[in-house]
C-alpha cells in the first residue's frame, strides 16, 4: 500500500463509499431486473419469434386498451381487492376483539389460529379445491346438505369461482389481519378506557368511540398489507380456477401470466405487469398517507 | 487353529457367493442388452459425452426413467433429465430453443408442437441420423414397425398452413392418442340405451343416463384452454362436417364461424349444459377422466389411451363395464379422430447430436417400448410390434370385453392430425375454448361467440407474421 493510500485509509475517506457499498449493490439488484422488465415492456418480445424483436414505445400499452380482456381483469383486480379486504379485515377486528377478552383457553385458540399462515397458499388453496367438489363428494356440499342446502357449484360457475376464491384467500389470510389488530389491542394505553368508563360508556360505545380511533393506525396498516396482496393474488386462482370459468377469476397478474408464459408475449404481458405495478404503487401511497393521518391523530 | 479355519471357510464361501451375485448380474445385463447389441452400430461411439433430456410429467416419463440406467450401460453416455408439469415445461422449453442454449439434447415433444419449433430451424431433421449406417441400423430398428398414421403425423414439409405427412421426420412417436367414445356398457345395457352413432344419439343419451342413473351422462375437458377442443370436440365436429371443415380456410382466414361448426358446438354446449356434470367449466382432462374412473359419468369422447386407467381395478370403479366406439359421425356418417403421439425430437442447439441420437433410437427401439408398455403401463402403443406381443394383448385385448382393441384399429384407418399446421395453434384453441364458454354460459349465441373467435385469430395471426 503506498503511503497516499494508507493515509486516505487512515482519514477514513473510503469509509462511507464502503458502508454504501451492500445498499448499492443491494438497490443494483433490484434496479436492474425492474428495469429490464420495463425495457421489454416498451419492446415486441415474443419468445417464440425472436427476429420479430423490435422496440414499438408504447404500443403494448396502448394495445391494452382495446383488449376487452384487460377491462375485465382490472374491473376483477379492483373489484376483488375492495371486497377482500373489507371481508378480511372486519372478520380480523371481530376475531382480534374475541381473542382479546379474557375467554378460556385464548392461548390455545391464538396458537390454533396461526395454521392458515403455516400453509403454503397452492397447498390451502387445493385442499379448498377438493374439499369444494361440486357434487356431494366434496365434504363442504356434503356438510350443507344437513342444513338442508342444495349443492353449490363451487367452481363450475362463474359467481360461485369468484366466491370460492374469497374465501380461500379469506381463510388464508385472516389470521394475519388478526394478529395485527391482537398486537394493536394489546399495546393500546388504559387510561381511555378508564376514562370512558368513569363517564358512564357502554361496551359499544367503548368500542366505537375509543378502541376503534386509538386502533385506526393497525388497521390502516393491515388494510395496506392486505390490499397489496389482493392486487396481485396468484398462487390461490391459479391453483383453483386458472382464471375462468368464462374469464371471471381473470386478474391483471394472470392474464399478465398467460400472455407471458402460455402465449409468449413478453412484451405484452411485461406491460400488463407494469401496469399493475402502478396500480399498487398509486394504493399503496395513498394508504400510507392515510397511515401517517391515522398515526398522528391517534397520538 | 480350529476357528482359523472355520474363518477361512467363511471367507471363501462368501468370495463365491459375491462372485457368483456379480455373474449373475453381468449375465442378467448381457441379456437385457444383447437385444440392442444385435444392431449393427457400435452403441459406445460417444462414451462418456453428456446428454439432458426435456422432459413432461407423463405417464410415458414415468416409463422411461427406470429404464435409462440400461442406456448408460449400453452406451457409456451420462444421461441427465428435468421433469416439469405440462405448462413449465413447454414454457422452459421454448426459453431454451429460441436462444439456441441447447441446455435440452433431446426434447419431449409432438406433431403440433413442431410446427413451433420446425419454421425458425430450432429441431433437428431426423432423416440424416436414419439413413447413416454408422448411427443407425435400420433393418434393426424398424421404421415401419410404427404406425403409418404416427410417423406420417411427425413429417411436416415446414410450410405453415399444410403438408404434414410430407418432408422430413422432426420426431419419433413414443406412444399413440387418438380419440373414441368410451361409455357405461353396464347402465346402456341395464336401460336400454342405444350406443350413439350420431351427435343427436349421443345428447340423448346423455340425457337418459342422468334420468335413470342419476349420473352426469357426459363427463368432458372443459377448462377455457386448447385442451378442452382439441381430443373428443374437435373429432367429433370433423367427422360432423365429414372432414371437409377446418379451422382455417386457404387463405388461412379462422373459420370457427362456419355455419357447421356453429351447428355442431350449438349442440354439443347443450348437451353439455343439459347432462354434464356441473363443474364442466373447471375440469382439465385428468378431472374428467378421473370422473369417469370413479364411476361419475356415462360417457367420455378423449383419449383412448385413458381406458389404461378406467380398466385398471386397483384405482377404478368402472373396470370391466365399460364399452368403446367410435366418436360419433356426422350425416355423412364417417368418423374422422384427431391424432396426437407424444414423440422425441433432437434440439439442433445440442452439442452431442449423436449422443442424442443414440438416445433417441434406444428409447424408442422394440425393446424398449416393449418393456415401457409391460413394465410401466406406457399406453397405447406406438409400434405395432408392441401392440401385437402377446402380453401386451392380453392385458388390451381384455378391455371392453374385447371390443376396445377392434374400435382403436378402426379408428386408427382414418385418424390424423386435426389440425392445420401453423405456430400459434395453440393460442387460436385457447381462444376458441373460451369462445365455449361464452356460449355455456350463455353470454352471447354461439354464431356471435365464434366469429368473435374468428376475428381474435385473425388478429394474433397477424400479429405473428403467419398471415
Amino acid at each position: 500500500m503506498s503511503k497516499q493510500w494508507r493515509r486516505h485509509w487512515r482519514r477514513g475517506t473510503f469509509l462511507p463509499y464502503l458502508l454504501l457499498a451492500p445498499a448499492v449493490v443491494l438497490l443494483a439488484g433490484m434496479v436492474y431486473p425492474f428495469g429490464l422488465g420495463v425495457y421489454y415492456s416498451l419492446t415486441s418480445y415474443w419468445l417464440q419469434y425472436p427476429n420479430r424483436f423490435r422496440f414499438v414505445w408504447f404500443d403494448n400499452y396502448v394495445d391494452l386498451l382495446e383488449e376487452p380482456l384487460f377491462v375485465r381483469a382490472l374491473e376483477f383486480t379492483l373489484g376483488f381487492t375492495l371486497v377482500a379486504v373489507v371481508l378480511q379485515v372486519g372478520l380480523g377486528l371481530a376475531v382480534a376483539l374475541f381473542l382479546h377478552a379474557r375467554i378460556p383457553g385464548r392461548a390455545a385458540i391464538r396458537a390454533l389460529m396461526l395454521m392458515p399462515l403455516m400453509i403454503p397458499p397452492v397447498i390451502t388453496a387445493l385442499m379448498w379445491k377438493i374439499m369444494m367438489a361440486s357434487t356431494n363428494a366434496g365434504i363442504l356440499n356434503y356438510a350443507l346438505s344437513f342444513l338442508g342446502l342444495g349443492p353449490i357449484n363451487w367452481f363450475g360457475s362463474t359467481q360461485g369461482a369468484i366466491v370460492s376464491v374469497l374465501i380461500i384467500d379469506t381463510w388464508g389470510n385472516l389470521p394475519f389481519v388478526a394478529l395485527i389488530l391482537l398486537g394493536g389491542l394489546q399495546a393500546l394505553p388504559t387510561e381511555p378506557y378508564e376514562a370512558a368508563r368513569v363517564d358512564g360508556a357502554g361496551p359499544i360505545a367503548m368500542l366505537r368511540y375509543v378502541t376503534l380511533p386509538l386502533l385506526s393506525p393497525f388497521i390502516v396498516l393491515a388494510v395496506t398489507f392486505r390490499a397489496m396482496d389482493s392486487l396481485r393474488i396468484f398462487d390461490v386462482i391459479y391453483a383453483t380456477t386458472t382464471g375462468g370459468p368464462n374469464d371471471a377469476t381473470t386478474n391483471l397478474q394472470i392474464m399478465a401470466y398467460q400472455y407471458s408464459f402460455q402465449w409468449y408475449q413478453m412484451g405484452k404481458g411485461m406491460a400488463q405487469a407494469i401496469v399493475l405495478l402502478l396500480l399498487v404503487v398509486i394504493v399503496s401511497y395513498l394508504l400510507m398517507r392515510l397511515w401517517n393521518r391515522a398515526s398522528e391523530s391517534a397520538q | 487353529m480350529r476357528t482359523r479355519r472355520h474363518w477361512l471357510c467363511g471367507v471363501l464361501l462368501t468370495a463365491l457367493f459375491l462372485t457368483g451375485g456379480w455373474l449373475e448380474a453381468e449375465a442378467q445385463d448381457d441379456q437385457s442388452l444383447a437385444y440392442y447389441r444385435q444392431a449393427k452400430i457400435n452403441w459406445r461411439q460417444a462414451e462418456g459425452q453428456s446428454l439432458t433430456i426435456g422432459l413432461n410429467k407423463h405417464p410415458f416419463t414415468e416409463s422411461l426413467l427406470p429404464l435409462i440406467p440400461e442406456f448408460r450401460k449400453l452406451t457409456g453416455i451420462n444421461i441427465e433429465y428435468l421433469i416439469l408439469p405440462e405448462n413449465e415445461y413447454f414454457t422452459k422449453l421454448v426459453a431454451d430453443l429460441s436462444q439456441q442454449r441447447g441446455e435440452f439434447s433431446v426434447i419431449m415433444t409432438g406433431p403440433m408442437r413442431n410446427w413451433q419449433y420446425v419454421p425458425p430451424g430450432w429441431i433437428l431433421p431426423l432423416d440424416d441420423f436414419l439413413n447413416d449406417p454408422k448411427l443407425t441400423d435400420r433393418e434393426w430398428f424398424k421404421l415401419d414397425d410404427f404406425y403409418p398414421a404416427l410417423i406420417a403425423a411427425n413429417r411436416w414439409n415446414g410450410k405453415t398452413g399444410g403438408g404434414v405427412g410430407e418432408g422430413p421426420l422432426y420426431s419419433i412417436p413414443v406412444l399413440e392418442e387418438s380419440y373414441i367414445l368410451a361409455y357405461r356398457k353396464d347402465i346402456f345395457d341395464q336401460y336400454n340405451i342405444k350406443v350413439p352413432t350420431t351427435l343427436e344419439e349421443m345428447a340423448e343419451a346423455a340425457r337418459q343416463v342422468k334420468k335413470n342413473a342419476g349420473i352426469p351422462g357426459i363427463v368432458a375437458r372443459g377448462t377455457p384452454a386448447i385442451g378442452t377442443v382439441a381430443t373428443g370436440f374437435i373429432s367429433g365436429l370433423k367427422a360432423y362436417s365429414d372432414g371437409k371443415w377446418n379451422e382455417l380456410d386457404d387463405k388461412l382466414a379462422a373459420n370457427l364461424h362456419d355455419p357447421q361448426s356453429v351447428k355442431y358446438t350449438e349442440a354439443w354446449v347443450a348437451m353439455v349444459r343439459e347432462s354434464g356434470p356441473p363443474n364442466w367449466a373447471n375440469m382439465q382432462w385428468y378431472d374428467a377422466m378421473e370422473a369417469f374412473t370413479a364411476g361419475q359419468g356415462g360417457m367420455i369422447a378423449d383419449a383412448d389411451f385413458f381406458a389404461a386407467n378406467y380398466e385398471d381395478p386397483k384405482k377404478s370403479k368402472v373396470a370391466g363395464k365399460v364399452g368403446y366406439a367410435l366418436i360419433p359421425v356426422g350425416p355423412a356418417g364417417k368418423t374422422q379422430s384427431g391424432l396426437w403421439t407424444w414423440a422425441l425430437g433432437i434440439s439442433k442447439a445440442t452439442k452431442n447430436k449423436e449422443a442424442a441420437w443414440l438416445f433417441v433410437q434406444w428409447a424408442t427401439a422394440q425393446q424398449t417400448l416393449l418393456n415401457a408398455t409391460i413394465g410401466y403401463r406406457n399406453y397405447n402403443p406406438s409400434r405395432i410390434s408392441v401392440t401385437k406381443d402377446p402380453r401386451v394383448q392380453e392385458i388390451m385385448g381384455a378391455w371392453g370385453s374385447g371390443s376396445y382393441l377392434k374400435v382403436v384399429a378402426q379408428n386408427l384407418e382414418t385418424a390424423r392430425v386435426a389440425w392445420i399446421p401453423q405456430s400459434e395453434r395453440t393460442r387460436l384453441g385457447d381462444i376458441w375454448a373460451r369462445a365455449l364458454h361464452e356460449v355455456y354460459f350463455q353470454r352471447i349465441p354461439a354464431a356471435d361467440a365464434l366469429k368473435k373467435a374468428s376475428g381474435e385469430v385473425d388478429k394474433v395471426l397477424k400479429e405473428a407474421g403467419i398471415r
